[in-house]
């Protein structure tokens, strides 16, 4: 007779958490070791993996697919203009207070739009994306279509700027891709893998499929429009259709498609290669967009699980392990 | 005056909404699956008809009689090449492979024909009218509005009365029960993906002759489409009809309380269903 | 003689689960064959596999010697095969006589004596009263006979029928069960799954019983005895009781 334990962390988790820990450390410390430019780069690919994460938690996991994630992105990103430009809070900490716009306004959206049937669900967020970006453009209070500056940033030095930038962007991934992490390691995240498998079945296993999907609909909200406050806070300026630009949906979709949707691994690949992607190719436009276009429309038909579903059919050395194994305690893996 | 003018001009502008919203309420009604690609097919139709017209010398309604077959044929290789292998339970991956194709289509126009918007030359009938009494009515919105009726009664009798329609909604009833009694789903699926395709051949002529269109402009008909078939009721021809009507008239209405709340007005409405009438306006089953 | 439909070695299953390990059937024509076996011993499953709603290698069914597994259920019709699925599954939102015509448009060239709405009418007449009705407004009876026409209609030279008389009166059974003779009098040979033994044997000629997944007992129905047939329906170890 063997005896088991079990376990979770493998030697490659172990070896991705501390890289993880040393890029957030990096990250902070920017500032004193990077340019400018790279700073702002790497606020852009935080943010691309933040947007890209949580969409891979609602419908990797949650099972509930949106294309309106860009209704969080705006409403985050225009609450924090407001009071911090309108009302004078300081900016950093309105980054923080303007996480609750998307997640009040989570509710009311889950609320009505529950009520259709999957593929008309990721419409109806569209409906409610393109609501929100014309509810903008005529808004006084936020200058309608022509948008605001984040003129009260002019106060800061530009150092302080950047140290403000590179800490939002690192709390970002640790929240985002951190948070994501634990949840999915926790008694919630079984549950979670369990719905993502198999809806009815995890159902009558007891798992309230409703309010779990309400509940990763608000917190993916929250993370969304994150990333939306710490993207513009880098911009300076707003506008309806960039604060609500159906991009973000696009490039969410693209990544986790590509990278591999239902797992952690696959968003941080996929937001690396649409980074680039899009640094080396945008100039190329439309047929640059072509190409994404197409590549997504493969990996939905032929391959599901994207680039880190193929490349875990070869090595299983997982970065962010969270399925528990059966070790035995003299050596074997069960 | 000013409102009662208000309800005629959106009604006129529904009967181009519903000739987007039929074929949308056909294919989630038999499939339920969204192509995402819907509205850009429209833009795709519209740019090839105003490319005929303009290189071939066609007048609006031999462009009309040339887009309705294209766009059955597109709409049925679209389903045999593509839908086939998405038609499911789980939502998903029709969703993102339309989606994704819908991104590389719009790029895909705008490499063709770039970014201008552009329209169809009616030959005069865009500035035709004739009174209703105190109100004027453009006669090419009113051939639209009758075309639509046309199409919606055309497409309900044939849902209820022929052999193909009998099989379609036996096909969205249980799938697999119709292929025990041996109906073909992949053709039943290939014949109603071509109807719903054929019939945005009619919504994107009048579309280009109406108004204009560019390569970015799908978007916006699939969600019109989207929430007029909602606002009727799912699945049903009349329904997607009559929730075009309304969503007409809510645009129109809006449009006059400020031009900037138009298409706010049709979101907000679609809102409001969901919230008193999820089930929308005109269907009886909960 | 080759018979109208064999199986050989037939495995079927769902994902990695098997449910069918091997099963050899033989049916003629104009032969009513009765299947019985314990809840989950398979019986659906081989009706399904049979109709081509399961995945399986070619030669594992023959219809007239000629191996067709794996063809699509709507070609499996055009073959001459039809079944009365498990549970009904009758087009809702269609009348009584759309149900039927959906049938009658999609199928098989009949052999003899096609099977008209008329006929099917006749063999249940209360379907003709009902025949505008919207089949979700139906009992349970009669939504039965509207599925046993729906397969008649599709002019089978093999009706596959899975548990008919389940959930039904015992009043309601007899009338289903009177109108089988009707059906087999033109050389339509009968599959009948069924949880009653006796009503199984009675209205068979021949008899498979089925336990997970494996055939038990065959035999001729008239001839199989009680302790035969209790001992292969629950295994070896009950029969020892
Ligand atoms: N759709 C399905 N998915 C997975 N397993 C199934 C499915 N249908 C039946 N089974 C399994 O296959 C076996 C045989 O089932 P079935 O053929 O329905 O038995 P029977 O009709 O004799 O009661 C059972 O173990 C059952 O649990
Ligand atoms: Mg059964």
């Amino acid at each position: 007779m063997s005896k088991y334990r079990v376990a979770r962390m493998t030697l490659s988790g172990r070896v991705a958490l501390v890289l993880f820990t040393a890029a957030l450390v990096g990250i902070c410390a920017m500032p004193w070791w990077a340019s400018q430019g790279l700073i702002r780069d790497v606020v852009t690919l935080a943010c691309y993996i933040a947007v890209a994460q949580m969409w891979n938690m609602l419908a990797g996991y949650g099972g509930v697919v949106s294309v309106g994630q860009q209704a969080f992105v705006g409403v985050a990103a225009y609450a924090m203009f407001v009071l911090a430009q309108t009302f004078g809070v300081n900016p950093f900490l309105a980054v923080f207070l303007s996480l609750l716009a998307p997640a009040i306004l989570a509710v009311p959206i889950y609320g009505l739009l529950h009520r259709l049937e999957g593929a008309y669900f990721a419409i109806g967020t569209w409906v409610v994306a393109e609501a929100l970006r014309l509810v903008a453009t005529n808004m006084p209070m936020l200058n309608g279509g022509a948008g605001m500056s984040l003129r009260v940033m002019t106060q800061f030095s530009a150092h302080e700027r950047a140290v403000a930038s590179s800490l939002l962007a690192a709390a970002l991934l640790l929240v985002t891709l951190g948070g994501s992490y634990l949840l999915l390691r926790s008694r919630y995240g079984i549950a979670l893998t369990a719905m993502r498998d198999n809806p009815v079945a995890a159902a009558s296993q007891g798992v309230d499929v409703g309010r779990l999907r309400l509940l990763i609909f608000i917190a993916t909200a929250v993370g969304t429009g994150f990333a939306g406050a710490v993207y513009f806070m880098a911009q300076l300026r707003i506008t309806p259709p960039s604060a609500f630009d159906a991009n973000w949906a696009n490039l969410a979709i693209f990544i986790v498609m590509v990278g591999g949707i239902g797992s952690l691994e696959g968003v941080i690949i996929g937001a690396v290669i649409y980074f680039f992607a899009d640094r080396w190719f945008g100039e190329y436009g439309a047929s640059y967009l072509i190409v994404l276009g197409l590549l997504t429309l493969v990996c939905a038909l032929y391959f599901r699980g994207g680039i880190w579903g193929l490349w875990s059919k070869w090595v299983e050395a997982p970065w962010f392990p969270t399925r528990r194994r059966l070790i035995r305690l003299d050596g074997d893996k069960a | 005056m000013h409102w009662i003018d208000g309800i005629v001009q959106g009604v006129l502008l529904g009967g181009l909404y519903a000739q987007y919203a039929l074929g949308m309420a056909l294919m989630f009604g038999v499939m339920k699956i969204v192509n995402v690609t819907h509205g850009d097919l429209v833009v795709l139709l519209a740019l090839i008809g105003i490319s005929l017209a303009n290189v071939a010398g066609l007048g609006p309604w031999a462009v009309l009689a040339t887009l309705v077959p294209i766009g059955a044929a597109l709409g049925w290789l679209l389903q045999r090449a593509l839908l086939n292998r998405v038609v499911g339970n789980d939502p998903l991956p029709s969703l993102i492979a339309t989606f994704g194709l819908s991104i590389a289509l719009q790029n895909a126009m705008l490499v063709i024909w770039s970014a201008d918007t552009r329209s169809l030359s009616g030959g005069g009938i865009q500035q035709a009218s004739i009174s209703l009494g105190p109100i004027f009515v453009g006669v090419l919105p009113l051939i639209v509005l009758i075309c639509a009726t046309l199409l919606t009664g055309g497409l309900d009798l044939t849902m209820r009365r022929t052999r193909f329609g009998r099989s379609l909604r036996a096909a969205s009833a249980d799938v697999e029960a119709a292929a025990m009694v041996g109906v073909n789903p992949r053709n039943v699926y290939a014949a109603a993906t071509a109807i719903a395709v054929g019939i945005l051949g009619f919504a994107a002529t009048f579309q280009a002759m109406r108004s204009t269109v560019a390569p970015a402009d799908g978007p916006f008909q699939l969600i019109f489409a989207f929430e007029a078939v909602i606002i009727g009721g799912l699945g049903s021809i009349w329904g997607a009809f009559a929730g075009a009507m309304i969503l007409g008239i809510s645009q129109a209405i809006g449009f006059r309380i400020s031009p900037g709340f138009g298409i706010l007005a049709g979101h907000l409405v679609f809102l409001a269903v969901l919230a008193i009438r999820p089930q929308g306006i005109f269907q009886r089953r909960a | 003689m080759t018979p109208l439909l064999s199986t050989h070695g037939l495995i079927a299953g769902y994902g990695d689960m098997r449910a069918l390990h091997g099963i050899d059937l033989t049916v003629n024509s104009g032969e009513t064959v009765a299947l019985i076996g314990a809840n989950g011993a398979g019986k659906s499953t081989l009706l399904r596999a049979i109709m081509g709603l399961l995945p399986v290698a070619p030669e594992m069914i023959r219809l007239d010697g000629q191996p067709v597994g794996g063809r699509a259920p709507h070609r499996m019709v055009r073959e001459g095969l039809a079944i009365v699925p498990e549970g009904r599954r009758l087009f809702t939102g269609m009348s009584v006589e759309e149900n039927l015509r959906v049938a009658s448009e999609h199928a098989a060239k009949p052999v003899a004596e096609p099977w008209t709405l008329e006929r099917v009418f006749a063999l249940f007449p209360i379907l003709r009263e009902k025949a505008r009705t919207p089949v979700e407004n139906l009992s349970g009876g009669q939504q039965q006979m509207v599925s046993i026409g729906r397969g008649l209609l599709a002019q089978p030279r093999i009706l596959l029928c899975d548990e008919i008389s389940l959930g039904l009166a015992p009043k309601v059974v007899r009338e289903i069960y009177a109108a089988l003779p009707e059906i087999t009098a033109n050389g339509t040979a009968l599959v009948l799954v069924e949880q009653d033994v006796g009503l199984a044997q009675r209205a068979s000629h021949r008899l498979y019983c089925l336990l997970e997944g494996r055939v038990t007992l065959h035999g001729t129905s008239g001839e199989i005895s009680r302790d035969a047939i209790s001992a292969a329906y629950f295994g070896a170890s009950h029969a020892l009781d």
